[in-house]
Order: structure tokens, then sequence, then C-alpha cells
């Protein structure tokens, strides 16, 4: 059986968009909360969760606050581990030019030895 | 969390200043100089140019990311804008006694920092 | 070794596809409450190289009328078997 990697602390998968729910907010929060107090944090975006990464989103149609200004705070949190299935991003016809942070790109591979090399993964 | 939720009054020359129960303004919108010095005089603070530096860095921080920040993205954030000498947090605790990223944030007129204890 | 979890039907729910995309070769799977339809012969196929290393729950698939309508490649656990397969892996990932 292949070694665990030391990758860091905690993995949160997001899987959720912007606006649509609170699920990428509440996996932003763990992520924030555990960072604050000093674990390694790695985000990995999912599924539909590569939309919260797309450049120029604004408010809501309620002028609700979406969660941009949160990802763009990661790096003051020391959250630099930003993952990205990158099935995820080509079904919905995105590149990485699309985003708006620097990000690595997974392939399904990659992905899973990630999920192996966490101690601990939540999924949101 | 911002709360709506009104505790008291802080009042200063016949303005009325909505405070929730753990002591943050209501209204973020109210705060001036003005209300951070009657707050801080509350606590027992006289608030000299190196606090007011950093209540700076605290209201630039929540302009470009609307949260306010834990103690440990605080002291990041300090020494970006201050230098490694103030990007400490034993400065931090120094001039905000107790918990330095919540008295800040108070002092501010920012809400309560949502990723501390 | 991880065991991951969907409790999601393959039918209705695209969840199973991050399932397999966050599997390892060596990961197992088990279906637990609508996911359990997933060992349904008609659904299976959506987990083809799986074998052995799928699992369902009884008790969600007994609740759900579900337990002799089964596919044979999928393996049948009570919730003690499901303890065991905790115990076995190293963590657990729920996919919902």
């Amino acid at each position: 059986m292949q070694e665990p990697h030391d990758d860091g602390d905690l993995l949160v998968i997001l899987r959720h968009g912007p606006h649509g729910s609170s699920w990428l907010k509440e996996g932003l929060d763990a992520a924030l909360v555990a960072a604050a107090f000093g674990r390694r944090v790695s985000l990995l975006f999912m599924g539909e969760g590569v939309t919260a990464l797309i450049a120029d989103q604004q408010v809501g149609a309620l002028g609700q606050k979406g969660t941009a200004a949160t990802l763009e705070m990661l790096e003051m949190y020391d959250i630099e581990t930003l993952l990205v299935e990158a099935q995820g991003l080509s079904r919905l016809g995105l590149s990485r030019d699309d985003l708006m942070l620097e990000v690595e790109c997974l392939s399904p591979v990659a992905l899973a030895r990630v999920l192996s090399g966490h101690r601990l993964v939540l999924t949101f | 969390m911002a709360t709506t939720e009104i505790y008291r009054y802080l009042s200063i020359a016949s303005q009325q200043y909505a405070i929730d129960p753990e002591g943050y303004l209501v209204n973020i919108t109210e705060w001036s100089p003005e209300v951070a010095k009657a707050m801080a005089s509350e606590d027992g603070i006289v608030l000299t140019p190196e606090h007011w530096e950093i209540l700076e860095v605290l209201r630039d921080f929540y302009a470009r990311y609307e949260m306010a920040p834990a103690m440990r993205p605080l002291v990041k954030a300090v020494g970006q804008a201050l230098g490694p000498e103030k990007g400490r947090s034993i400065h931090l605790m120094r001039l905000f006694p107790g918990s330095p990223a919540k008295v800040a944030a108070r002092l501010a007129g920012l809400p309560k920092p949502t990723h501390c204890l | 070794m991880l065991l991951h979890i969907v409790n999601r039907s393959p039918a209705t729910s695209r969840v199973y596809l991050q399932a397999l995309a966050g599997m390892s070769p060596e990961d197992r799977l088990l279906l637990i409450e609508d996911g359990v339809q997933g060992a349904l012969p008609q659904l299976v196929p959506y987990y083809a190289g799986l074998e052995g290393r799928l699992f369902a729950l009884r008790e969600d698939l007994a609740s759900r009328g579900l337990l002799g309508h089964c596919d044979a490649s999928v393996q049948v656990v009570d919730v003690d078997g499901f303890v065991i397969l905790t115990e076995e892996a190293e963590r657990t990932v729920s996919w919902y």
C-alpha cells in the first residue's frame, strides 16, 4: 500500500458555486477557522465548485455578498494550496485563465492522491 | 459576525451610537475616530499613534476582504503594512490587551472577527 | 486505503462522479441511504471497475425493499460491517 503523503492537516473539498447555496461559504469558513488555529489547509475545488474561482464576480441580485473577497483573503490566512479538478474546469469550458487566483490543476490520478495525502478531508 | 441587536447606546456629544451585546457598533457606517476614542476610554485604553495605525490596517483589511481578521491574519496584515517589528502578536497584545483581534476590530468599527473563538 | 461513502443515487445525482474521481485504486466505496440504488443491476455499471471494492448497506437496502434486487458484484454489509470497513480504512470521506 502507498504511504500517505504529507500534504497538510486538512483538505476542504468545495463542490458548490457561489450564490446558489451556503455550502461554499460554510466550507470556506471551516478552512479559515482551521487556518486561524495554525492548521495547514488545502482547498480542492471540484465539480461545480470550480465556479467559485471565476474572475470578475459581483454581488448577488439582492446585493448579497459573494465569496470572491473571501477567496482573495485566503493568502492572509496562509492558505496557499489551491487545487482544482481539471475535469471540473473543462466540463464547463473553462481554463485557468478564467480564474481569479493562481491554482494547481489536478488530473484524476493526482486528485485521488491528494485525498490520501491529507489527515482530514471535509466535503462541502 | 455583525449583529443587529442593540444592547446599549454610546453617547458622544449628544449623538447616540447603538452598541451590540459584545460591544461592537451595530451600524458600522457610523464609525468615526471619535467613536473609537470613546470605546477605547471605556476599555481604559488611550489611543496613541501606534494604536491608530493598527486600526487603519484593520479598516483597510475590512474594505478589501469584507471580514474582520482573526489574530494570525491580523498579525500578517500588520507586518505587511507596518513592517516586521510591528507584525508580531506581542506588539498587538501590548496595545490591545486581552484578545487583540477582537478588541482592535471593535475599536476600528468592524464586526466581530468570524474565525476566532 | 480510504473508505468513500455515497448517499445519493447515481440515477438522480452526479455526486458518484466526484466520489469516483476521488478514489485511489485500492480505496473502497460504500453505498448508503438513497445511494444503495447504485447496487441495482441496472445502475451498478456506473461503478464499473470497483468489483470487490463496492459495498452497500443492508439496512438501507432492506428499508427500501431492494435487498433481493442487489447485483451479485456488490458486497452487502450490515451496520457492524460498516464499522469494520471504517476501522479497516485510514479515513472515511463522505460524498453527499
